[in-house]
């Protein structure tokens, strides 16, 4: 037989976990397993629960905003054709597309631009850095991606500088060279 | 379970567990207790949010895997207007350029996924990379049934997208031998190859 050992829980987060266990119609003891195992999971991959729960809404949230994963090398290579073939009218889309994420984040929040930057965070999650500061009306925006190609790097300038005209601020600055953004940008009004 | 001290209660589990749990929560400087009621702690957070922690755990690896083939988040628009724009002359290279991404992700897939139902991590994988409605993917022997349902995608986008899948189905060791495409739906049938 398994030698067996008890473990002291808080009332409340017991009798929680019994009704979890009653709604999956599963024991108490499998459930308690069933979790503990995520757990160790977790551990194996050096994280926590609370990480990965952190991680997952991360995901689920770029799914919500209409983010798809895309191979990198396909996009890039796609970017850079059809930038190589119409300079202008891909130039136009990007901004175009930009305005249009602009539009959305700021119907969609009172700070537009905060649930931007948190999309921004969850687009280049894992792949680039972007970083958003403000100071004293004007917003500077700085965005790496060591892997970006000429023609992606000069677009997604275009793509964040779309979303800000939307928010309602113009460019006032600009240096787009491969795979580093940097704009700045002040309030329209 | 059993009633314990002042406001507590005992939960049982299996010392094989608990060894490992005991290991786990030295590393993270907690004792055993408090390293389970977290987890336990995050389980309900998780079922609050609609999502079991097993699953959570699952399609972390998921995002995991797919930037570890080198896959990056982009507004979905962004890359339909541009293939709708790219297409009308471009659709073979296009097609070429999609099945050999799929080529490259499918070894991937064989070399990371060593021993695991690389079919169902596909199935899921696309579900939620490419944001479908519905995938399916369904192995009867050898002989792989592939349906996807998209409600936005463009054609274009459809063809691209199966093109990138056979792609790694070839690499996975299957041919295809039919399929049909419309707006937002793909279906194809695979066998397995013969081994010479």
């Amino acid at each position: 037989m398994t030698k067996r050992k008890m473990l002291a829980a808080e009332e409340d987060i017991a009798n929680r976990v019994v009704e979890m266990a009653k709604r999956k119609g599963s024991t108490v003891f499998q459930t308690v397993n069933d979790i503990l195992e995520q757990a160790l999971r977790a551990d194996g991959m050096g994280l926590t629960l609370d990480e990965i729960l952190e991680r997952r809404g991360m995901l689920e949230r770029a799914r919500e905003v209409g983010l798809t994963f895309t191979p990198e090398r396909l996009l890039y290579e796609v970017v850079d054709v059809a930038y190589g073939r119409s300079r202008k009218r891909l130039s136009q889309m990007w901004l175009e597309a930009g305005r249009w994420y602009g539009k959305f984040f700021a119907g969609r929040s009172e700070d537009g631009v905060g649930a931007f930057e948190e999309a921004m965070g969850l687009l280049t999650f894992g792949s680039s850095e972007f970083a958003l500061e403000e100071e004293r009306g004007a917003i500077a925006v700085a965005c790496v991606g060591e892997r970006f190609s000429p023609g992606f790097t000069e677009v997604f300038s275009l793509f964040i500088e779309g979303a800000f005209e939307a928010f309602g601020y113009r460019r006032v600055a600009r240096e787009v060279s491969k795979g580093i953004i940097h704009l700045r940008f002040e309030g329209s009004g | 379970m059993e009633g314990g001290p002042q406001d507590t209660k005992l939960l049982v589990l299996p010392s094989r567990l608990v060894e490992r749990l005991r290991a786990s929560a030295a590393r993270r400087g907690l004792s055993l207790s408090n390293y389970a009621v977290e987890a336990l702690e995050q389980a309900l957070r998780a079922e609050a949010m609609g999502a079991p922690l097993r699953d959570a755990v699952d399609l972390y690896l998921l995002g995991e895997v797919q930037r570890g083939a080198g896959a990056v988040q982009l507004p979905r628009s962004s890359l339909e207007r541009l293939v709708v724009e790219l297409y009308p002359e471009m659709g073979e290279e296009l097609r070429g350029a999609w099945s050999e991404a799929g080529r490259w992700y499918g070894a991937y897939l064989r070399a990371k996924l060593r021993g695991a139902d690389i079919l169902a991590f596909l199935e899921r994988a696309l579900l939620v990379s490419w944001n479908l409605d519905e995938a399916e993917v369904r192995d009867k022997g050898g002989a792989v049934a592939l349906r996807l349902t998209s409600f936005v995608l463009s054609l274009e986008s459809t063809e691209l997208l199966l093109s990138y899948v056979s792609g790694a189905m070839d690499s996975l060791g299957y041919d295809e031998t039919g399929r049909d495409i419309m707006r937002g739906m793909a279906r194809a049938r695979y066998v397995r190859k013969r081994v010479r």
